[in-house]
């Protein structure tokens, strides 16, 4: 992805007119950082159209395939129980947009750690993003944690990889150790995936 | 809660009332003898008449599986709550609960313990009689300690106790086979060892006893007071492999770490019966960081098998 070669402005006025010009926008050379954002942003969520995709489990969060643009990208809709959290994770070289399809996720940002570091993990900043509200991070802005911090309140993310990957590490807040670990779908077009 | 629910209703499974304003549910739950779930969390319950009166007697205190009473105002767990013997989920995230009671075994189906958000300070032993717990949440509390006999939670499949007040765990929590999710970030963990925090030296009895049951000196209930053939029945033995000492209250207490899974490493408590006996391989005035290398190396073996997934700050 690289600057903007045109300014538009995206209005998805559903999910799947956002999956449809997501695939537009993708099918092109160039793409911009800014313009997917203003897209999945301008996308008002409307359970009916992704409910089928959330399928929350009761020990932790879930990730839901909706789309595999063609290779280009993934579109996945996260579910976040009540205090369900990830690990601090890094995105394999990939851009990363996530957005609020219900309630609220905590992101904290944290600085890589050190080549042979031994100490805790520096927090960048943190904020709560609110429904609708786009955030977008790659590696070279640094690693972060999302939490659904709610003790009432499950969550629902709509989160967009490009290109798609199926690994990243892990890291201990307090030493800064990695560890390489496998995602995997919890379901794919809405239908539970068993393994 | 309308008066009268039971009777338009009385097939009444599912009830959701959060969100609501309630400040307290009353007798027309009782007549609902269909209803599995009720959930009525974001309310003002939790003064008295939260829970109606009558509760164990009602058909409720059997068929009820499904509690939410998160997002409330209990300062504590209504004795009524511990009747509901069918219980196998219950939810008081977000509440200003400041302890659990040690009744709360009597929950005894219970799978899932949802008590995140609250001001809770210490877990009772007893929530550890709790056969079916799957799933229990502790996280965003005060609690400064973990009692050792959690570990006999034998269903427990994930532990969440992130954000709270704890420096180490108790050994035994690599007891927990079936453990695939723990959460400990935001937690006062201590990172270095931590050598002879408190030694009190043993008691003439104490040296006694230790004597008795290291030489295997023959003893009968007819020798002894009943008290003595107590005390010398609780004597511990001392983890120290080499060692086969034992110890009775006076110990030492050290936190060592045990890498788990080969790549994080987590303070726990041992008890050893005096500061000289320590590591197998190393004496006592060894330096602590390769004491703590050394011993975390037959933990590590032992916790790599137990814990799959970890899930560290």
């Amino acid at each position: 992805m690289e600057q903007p070669v045109q300014t538009e402005t995206w209005k998805a006025r559903s999910l799947e007119e956002l999956i449809r010009i997501l695939h537009q926008i993708f099918a092109e050379d160039k793409v911009s950082v800014d313009e997917v954002q203003a897209l999945m942003e301008s996308y008002e969520s409307n359970p009916e159209e992704w409910l089928q995709y959330a399928k929350f489990d009761q020990y932790r969060y879930t990730r839901n395939l909706v789309d595999n643009g063609n290779g280009k990208f993934n579109l996945m809709i996260l579910c976040w129980g009540e205090g369900h959290g990830s690990s601090i994770h890094d995105h394999t070289d990939s851009h990363c947009f996530m957005k609020i399809l219900q309630g609220n996720l905590k992101e904290t940002l944290f600085e890589w750690p050190e080549k042979k570091g031994n100490g805790e993990m520096t927090k960048k900043s943190e904020r709560v993003l609110r429904e609708n509200q786009c955030a977008y991070i790659n590696d070279s802005i640094g690693l972060h944690r999302v939490e659904n911090i709610s003790h009432t309140e499950p969550a629902v993310s709509l989160h967009l990889y490009s290109p798609p990957f199926d690994t990243c590490n892990t890291f201990d807040q307090r030493t800064g150790h990695k560890h390489k670990v496998t995602m995997t779908f919890y379901s794919q077009f809405g239908e539970r995936t068993v393994c | 809660l309308p008066a009268g629910l039971s009777q338009w209703f009385p097939a009444l499974e599912v009830l959701d009332v959060s969100g609501t304003g309630l400040t307290e549910m009353g007798t027309e739950l009782l007549s609902l003898p269909c209803l599995h779930t009720l959930l009525a969390k974001n309310n003002r319950l939790g003064g008295p008449g939260s829970l109606p009166k009558g509760l164990e007697q009602a058909p409720l205190a059997r068929s009820l599986r499904v509690l939410n009473l998160s997002g409330n105002r209990f300062s504590e767990m209504p004795p009524a709550l511990l009747q509901l013997r069918g219980l196998r989920s219950l939810s008081l995230g977000g509440n200003r609960l400041h302890g659990i009671p040690p009744d709360i075994q009597e929950l005894h189906s219970l799978e899932f313990l949802y008590l995140g958000g609250n001001f809770i300070t210490a877990i009772p032993p007893e929530l550890a009689k709790l056969p079916s717990l799957r799933y229990l949440v502790l996280c965003d509390n005060k609690i400064q300690s973990i009692p050792p006999q959690l570990a006999q939670l034998h269903s427990l499949r994930s532990l969440s106790l992130h954000n709270n007040l704890l420096t180490y765990l108790p050994r035994e929590i690599l007891n927990l086979v079936h453990l695939d999710e723990l959460s400990l970030r935001g937690n006062p963990l201590v990172v270095r060892f931590v050598r002879d925090l408190t030694y009190n030296p043993p008691s003439l009895q104490e040296l006694a006893g230790r004597t008795i049951k290291t030489r295997n000196v023959p003893y009968a209930p007819s020798d002894l007071p009943e008290s003595l053939v107590r005390y010398l029945s609780l004597a511990s033995n001392c983890p120290n492999p080499k060692c086969g000492g034992v110890y009775f209250d006076s110990c030492v207490r050290q936190i060592k770490f045990v890498d788990f899974c080969g790549k994080y490493r987590l303070p726990l408590m041992h008890y050893l019966c005096s500061p000289e006996c320590s590591s197998p391989y190393s004496s006592a005035s060894q330096s602590s960081t390769s004491q703590s290398e050394s011993d975390s190396e037959d933990e590590a073996s032992v916790a790599a098998h137990r814990m799959q997934k970890v899930l560290l700050g």
